[in-house]
């Protein structure tokens, strides 16, 4: 459990993700009121990572249920194992025939096996799905959801009676309670809108691409090989391009694979050759990339004309001599 | 606190925010958790609990403000910025404070009279006697007569009458003045000068977020919250500027809710016949006892859709709103092709998939393509449409045109219509002109109306809904 607001984000900086003091207070929120997060977002700002990341500091173990067009009760909650209770009914056909050994008629044979019939429909022959799991789960969990709006409507509106009772109904089991209020995070990359219904039973958290000072660090601390000249530089290409007009800009996790791409390349500063080549890992599109590089050349020029008037010899300028 | 907050989410839904008891409450049993919070926690607390939409960030971040004692965080801020602009670090600016404070004793002794208090208060950075005095102006301008529903201005006007705004100007410009006769040496005369003028400027900007603050509360603008179905009604040739903005989230959101219910549509379609092949063979694995019954899915039958639009200038806003609703609902349908017209034809597909909606709606309608201050020609459009690309359509194309017909008295090519009729799945033309004025003056809408499997009339955003619903459903 967390003590403070500035105690998730100690233990969040622990675990090696930054976080802004707004979202330490969402999660502070959600863990003392057990109130589900509904986290959004453009891709690649930690939405998911940050349940991850919950789960860890809190020592509970992560359920995760992905979300996809045509997800339905049974990948979701519970599915009963159709193929061991056949395979059981066949192993057990003597067993059966002892229970039934003695009745006279087929009415006191029914009687007989029905009640019995508790054996197949049991939670021996349930499959639990995650939401199922989180809910029985012995030990507190973690419950991602994740990408919440790539499922149907029916879905959504399935799971606001489990977020808002914790408790779900089997019919030949009757209703299951949670034994502990998992703390919950649904992820939403916005391709549609979630229901109202289902906002207003969560804490909203929205989070967007981190101020350049937010993402400096966030890079030190997750690609501590690379150089603190280079890892500025290239924060900053990063921060400028995102204001560029692109048809999908650069998150977080685009920035670190950048940054470990470039130190794996040995590169130095972004004005080397090599540093063109390795565009494609942050942007995803053609077209990007050839805005980019623009920028890019930008950038390097703007450099060598600060190290010029700094009076710093310029790297470039010395291979030219050798 | 607890009527403080109730409050203060009452003036966000009358801003327009939806906020639901529920999420009011939760608000506050947040707040009880976090102690005894700073200011920014409980606005983390409060955009974590009551804002749900991030649309509604702007407007949340912006009452916030306001509402809570926005004023003394202004105060602090434009200290800051004084050090600043006045030059260097804070500690020259602490010594250049008490140069002034010593000028400033000098000038009582010399002439007898003290500076008033709001203008002591003011160079001297008394920032809590600064807000006391400006709240008591705004509060007794509150109290007092006719004061209500007053306008910004008139009441940032009232404000400085209240606290003798006009007295404290010519007070610190008479200083101005004299700081070289109190012994002030050049160079400091001319930064405290700045430092002077600086405070003035902080005092009148104050005032006037005082005002602002006031009149905020007093008069809400609400933000379309019931505006969505008058705009609905309303016809596309009427449209303002800001309304053509609020026009386009509402596309949005029709298109939104329009691909919820063909979602919920097709799931249900999805569901075939029964397919006895594979029940059997699916059900080997159970000893041939039929558990998991399967159905025949039906295939996706996702139609292809060529739009043509008119971008002259009668129809440029129908065909905008068009376009957008097209390319909103563009995973709904196989293919996508669009071309403009107003005397030529121009292709469009590309733009939208290299731009953002919008973007490649308003470069569309910029010019780039074709030549958008032309006549009309219709005839002459359709006619390279049908030499360049009659090849985009075939039998399961649904083929839109955006117009109101009106030719100019052009040849109005017919036969083209006919040829593309004869190709596609259907033809729908829809006409943002009133329905009795087609067939008058220049419209050759009777002449195109025979080669059209379906016409409509066209001229509001319900109609258009209308339209777009038949067409993802057909």
């Amino acid at each position: 459990m967390f003590s403070t607001i500035d105690d998730v984000v100690q233990q969040f900086t622990g675990q090696k993700y930054i976080c802004s003091r707004s979202i330490a207070t969402v999660v502070y929120l959600a863990s003392k009121m057990g109130k589900p997060i509904l986290v959004e977002g453009p891709a690649g700002v930690g939405k998911t990572e940050l349940a991850k990341v919950v789960s860890r500091c809190l020592g509970h173990e992560l359920i995760r249920l992905q979300c996809y067009e045509g997800l339905d009760e049974a990948k979701a909650l519970y599915e009963w194992e159709y193929g061991k209770q056949l395979l059981y009914t066949q192993i057990l056909k003597d067993k059966i025939g002892e229970v039934l050994a003695g009745t006279g008629t087929l009415h006191e044979a029914i009687e007989r096996i029905s009640a019995q019939d508790g054996v197949f429909f049991s939670e021996r022959f349930i499959l639990p799905r995650p939401l199922l799991k989180a809910i029985t789960s012995e030990q507190p969990v973690v419950l991602l959801v994740d990408e919440i709006d790539k499922s149907d409507n029916e879905f959504e509106a399935f799971l606001l009676e489990i977020l808002s009772d914790f408790q779900v109904s089997v019919p030949e089991l009757g209703t299951i309670v949670a034994r502990h209020i998992p703390l919950v995070v649904l992820t939403s990359n916005n391709s549609r809108e979630v229901s109202d219904a289902l906002k207003r039973r969560c804490l909203h958290l929205f989070i967007d691409y981190p101020s350049q000072a937010h993402e400096l660090e966030i890079i030190k601390l997750k690609v501590p090989e690379v150089a603190d000249a280079l890892a500025a530089d290239v924060v900053a290409v990063v921060q400028s391009v995102r204001k560029l007009d692109l048809k999908k800009a650069p998150s977080i996790s685009e920035t670190l694979d950048w940054a470990r791409a470039l130190a794996l390349l040995n590169v130095e500063s972004l004005g080397e050759e090599l540093v063109n080549d390795t565009l494609t890992t942050i942007f995803k599109y053609e077209g990007d990339v050839r805005k980019a590089q623009t920028e890019l050349r930008d950038f390097a020029a703007r450099q060598k004309a600060r190290a010029r008037t700094e009076g710093q010899p310029d790297p470039a300028d010395k291979d030219v001599l050798h | 606190m607890e009527a403080r907050i109730l409050e203060f989410a009452a003036l966000l839904r009358r801003h327009g925010v939806r906020i639901s008891p529920a999420e009011s409450l939760d608000s506050l049993s947040a707040l009880q958790g976090t102690g005894l919070p700073s200011r920014a926690i409980v606005k983390d607390v409060l955009r974590a609990t009551m804002i749900k939409r991030a649309a509604d960030l702007p407007t949340f971040e912006e009452i916030f403000d306001l509402y809570f004692s926005a004023l003394g965080d202004a105060i602090r801020d434009s200290t800051e910025q004084a050090a600043e602009a006045v030059g260097g670090s804070l500690a020259d600016y602490q010594k250049l404070l008490e140069q002034l404070e010593e000028l400033l004793k000098r000038r009582q002794e010399e002439q007898g009279n003290e500076l008033s208090e709001i203008a002591r208060a003011l160079l001297r950075h008394d920032d809590g006697t600064l807000e006391r005095r400006i709240r008591e102006a705004t509060e007794s301008a509150r109290a007092g007569p006719g004061q209500r529903g007053k306008q910004e201005g008139q009441l940032g006007h009232a404000l400085g009458e209240q606290l003798r705004l006009g007295e404290i100007v010519r007070e610190l410009e008479g200083l101005s003045d004299q700081l070289e006769d109190l012994g002030a040496d050049g160079a400091t005369a001319a930064k405290l000068r700045e430092l002077i003028k600086r405070r003035l400027a902080d005092l009148a900007d104050l005032i006037k977020r005082a005002a602002r603050l006031e009149t905020t509360r007093e008069n809400p603008q609400p933000r379309d919250a019931t505006g969505l179905e008058t705009l609905a009604e309303k016809s596309f040739y009427y449209l303002t500027e800001d309304e053509i903005r609020k026009m386009k989230e509402a596309v949005t959101r029709l298109a939104q809710r329009l691909k919820h219910v063909v979602s919920i549509k097709r799931a249900r379609a999805k569901r075939g016949t029964f397919d006895l092949q594979r029940t059997l063979r699916h059900n080997t694995q159970f000893g041939g006892i039929p558990f998991d019954v399967q159905f025949d899915r039906r295939k996706k039958n996702r139609p292809q859709i060529v739009v043509l639009c008119d971008v002259s200038d009668s129809v440029r806003n129908v065909s905008r709103f068009m376009l957008q609703f097209v390319y909103s609902l563009q995973d709904l349908y196989s293919k996508v092709r669009s071309f403009i017209f107003v005397s030529d034809m121009g292709e469009v597909t590309k733009l939208f998939e290299e731009h953002e909606i919008n973007q490649a709606i308003d470069l569309s309608l910029r010019g780039d393509v074709i030549n958008v201050f032309a006549h009309s020609d219709f005839g002459r459009a359709f006619k390279s449409f049908h030499r360049d690309h009659l090849a985009a359509i075939n039998r399961r194309t649904t083929v839109i045109v955006l117009g109101d017909a009106r030719n100019n008295y052009n040849l109005a090519h017919e036969w083209v219509l006919r040829d593309v009729q004869r190709k596609a799945k259907q033809v729908i033309w829809l006409n943002p002109e009133n329905k009795t004025t087609w067939g008058f003056g220049d419209s050759e809408m009777d002449r195109y109306m025979a080669f059209c499997d379906v016409v409509e009339e066209c001229r509001n955003l319900n109609q258009l809904y209308r339209v777009v619903d038949r067409l993802v459903l057909s």
